[in-house]
């Protein structure tokens, strides 16, 4: 049998071929397996950096220990949590911003002043959205923060992260990182930290607690 | 809470004596559920996608002449024709007794619409399209539909799961027709329709006002038509789907005869 002269080709076709399927693989793997469209990447880059470890870290920790439902208002009242107007900055940063800055503050100022100035304008600040449903699932926040946070005193076994059986009702902190993670320890918001956002991991919870599975409660 | 869903069973009774063939709820309907629009081009190749429709009868021979309206929605049959069909489970019964659709799981094989016998399932020959001003009146609560998939008639689900959600937050109440009046939670149809010919509640409510009409036609069925106390039928009886949409029969005070003159 003879081999060398066209076997070089061959294998060289192969070599590429191979590579291209494995990276195919990789890709399709990795976009399943996160939770971003595509999950390739991480969160989006925001207008103005907003560590969330600063705001909603607790007091030891040198946070602010703001309650989530503070900024997030609309999370115990509708369907979307909403990200706060300008002005909502501004209950804090008409105090904490350059005019009173007194050089002791580890506050970042240059930062601070862009949010005062975007009130001033009159502009609103382009937040990029981190968690993003698609466009035919209905998720009502009001409905999860209730069943988590109100009701009798019950011992719930979620289907989230190490299972452990919990004792409801949580405060509304803990509610938001059943899903999200503990966001006050985030100085970005990454989706990965908390729940993958996809059907099964609602389905999951559902079953669990024993709500409708109905395909319309979600869907819409 | 949540967990412990009160089961409805929504239901709709449409009264023919009162409706004039407006089309209010055409349109009521057509803005609501993000339905494209119709073209003359999509009437003349018979593709119009219309979730309600107003069904237009001529009586009579010129000139005596009389036209008469049926609205017609999708039925919501307990015995649907659509459901056993379909390949891929896209169209289910809920325990709401309502006929669902659900849009991710249609391939559009088109065997739901042709075993419907009441023609109320439209298949998206194109994909939908507004006029650029348009498209900012797209209602959020229900997905604009692509190209290539079935869709009908979902008794307005967002407006009932969101009246859910909230009548259980205020007072964790059952949703009567009370609730379902007060926030304007009825589908658009019923709540579009200026001479209330349709009526929207839950059947399993006993204060319910269509309650009266499904009990009496549910108690005689088309054997017993003669013995119905109300003036309910439903369409295509005899077909055996059992609609969940009831109509009442046209109250005429001058009928044509033979011969009669015009009226």
């Amino acid at each position: 049998m003879k081999l060398g002269v066209n076997i070089l080709p061959l294998a060289l076709v192969g070599l590429v071929v191979t590579i291209i399927v494995a990276f195919l693989i990789y890709v399709l793997a990795t976009a399943w397996f996160s939770n971003a469209p595509f999950g390739l990447s991480d969160a989006p880059p925001q207008p103005i950096p907003f560590p969330h470890t600063v705001h909603a870290g607790s007091i030891e920790q040198g946070g602010a220990g703001i309650q989530c439902e503070f900024c997030h208002r609309n999370v115990t009242k509708g369907a979307s949590a909403t990200v706060p107007a300008v002005e909502n900055c501004l209950f804090c940063h008409k105090q904490i911003n350059a005019e009173n800055d007194t050089g002791e503050t580890t506050a970042n100022v240059a930062q601070i002043q862009r949010v005062v100035d975007k009130y001033h304008d009159n502009n609103p600040i382009n937040w990029e959205r981190v968690h993003r449903l698609p466009d035919h699932a209905r998720f009502v926040h009001e409905a999860h923060i209730r069943f988590l946070t109100q009701g009798e005193s019950r011992i719930v076994t979620l289907p989230m992260g190490d299972e452990k059986p919990q004792q409801l009702p949580l405060s509304i902190g803990e509610a938001c990182s059943v899903c999200h993670g503990n966001v006050a320890e985030m100085t970005e918001v990454q989706p990965q930290e908390g729940q993958s956002l996809k059907m099964g991991t609602c389905l999951d919870c559902h079953r669990q607690t024993n709500a409708s599975t109905d395909c319309t409660i979600c869907h819409k | 809470m949540v967990s412990n869903r009160i089961d409805h069973k929504w239901g709709m009774v449409v009264d023919i004596d009162k409706c004039t063939g407006c089309q209010a709820c055409v349109i009521a309907c057509q803005a609501e559920n993000n339905i494209p629009l119709n073209t003359k081009d999509t009437f003349l190749q018979k593709r119009v996608n219309e979730w309600i429709r107003i069904e237009r009868y001529w009586e009579g021979e010129y000139p005596n002449v009389k036209a008469r309206y049926i609205p017609v929605l999708c039925q919501h049959c307990d015995n649907a024709p659509c459901e056993p069909v379909c390949p891929m489970y896209a169209t289910y019964h809920n325990d709401q007794g309502l006929n669902v659709q659900v849009y991710n799981r249609c391939v559009g094989t088109r065997y739901c619409i042709n075993n419907c016998p009441y023609q109320v399932r439209f298949f998206n020959y194109w994909h939908p399209g507004w006029p650029e001003r348009l498209e900012n009146q797209l209602n959020p609560d229900v997905t604009v539909r692509s190209r290539g998939i079935t869709e009908k008639c979902t008794f307005c689900v967002q407006r009932l799961r969101r009246a859910e959600l909230k009548v259980e937050r205020q007072s964790g109440n059952r949703l009567n027709d009370e609730a379902l009046e007060k926030g304007n939670y009825a589908p658009a149809c019923v709540h579009a329709c200026p001479t209330s010919a349709l009526t929207f509640g839950d059947q399993h409510d006993d204060g319910a006002k269509i309650r009266s009409y499904f009990d009496d036609v549910n108690a005689h069925n088309i054997h017993h038509e003669h013995e119905r106390e109300t003036r309910g039928y439903r369409l295509m009886e005899e077909v055996n789907t059992r609609p969940n949409v009831i109509y009442l029969k046209k109250v005429d005070q001058y009928p044509l005869g033979k011969g009669d003159g015009h009226v």
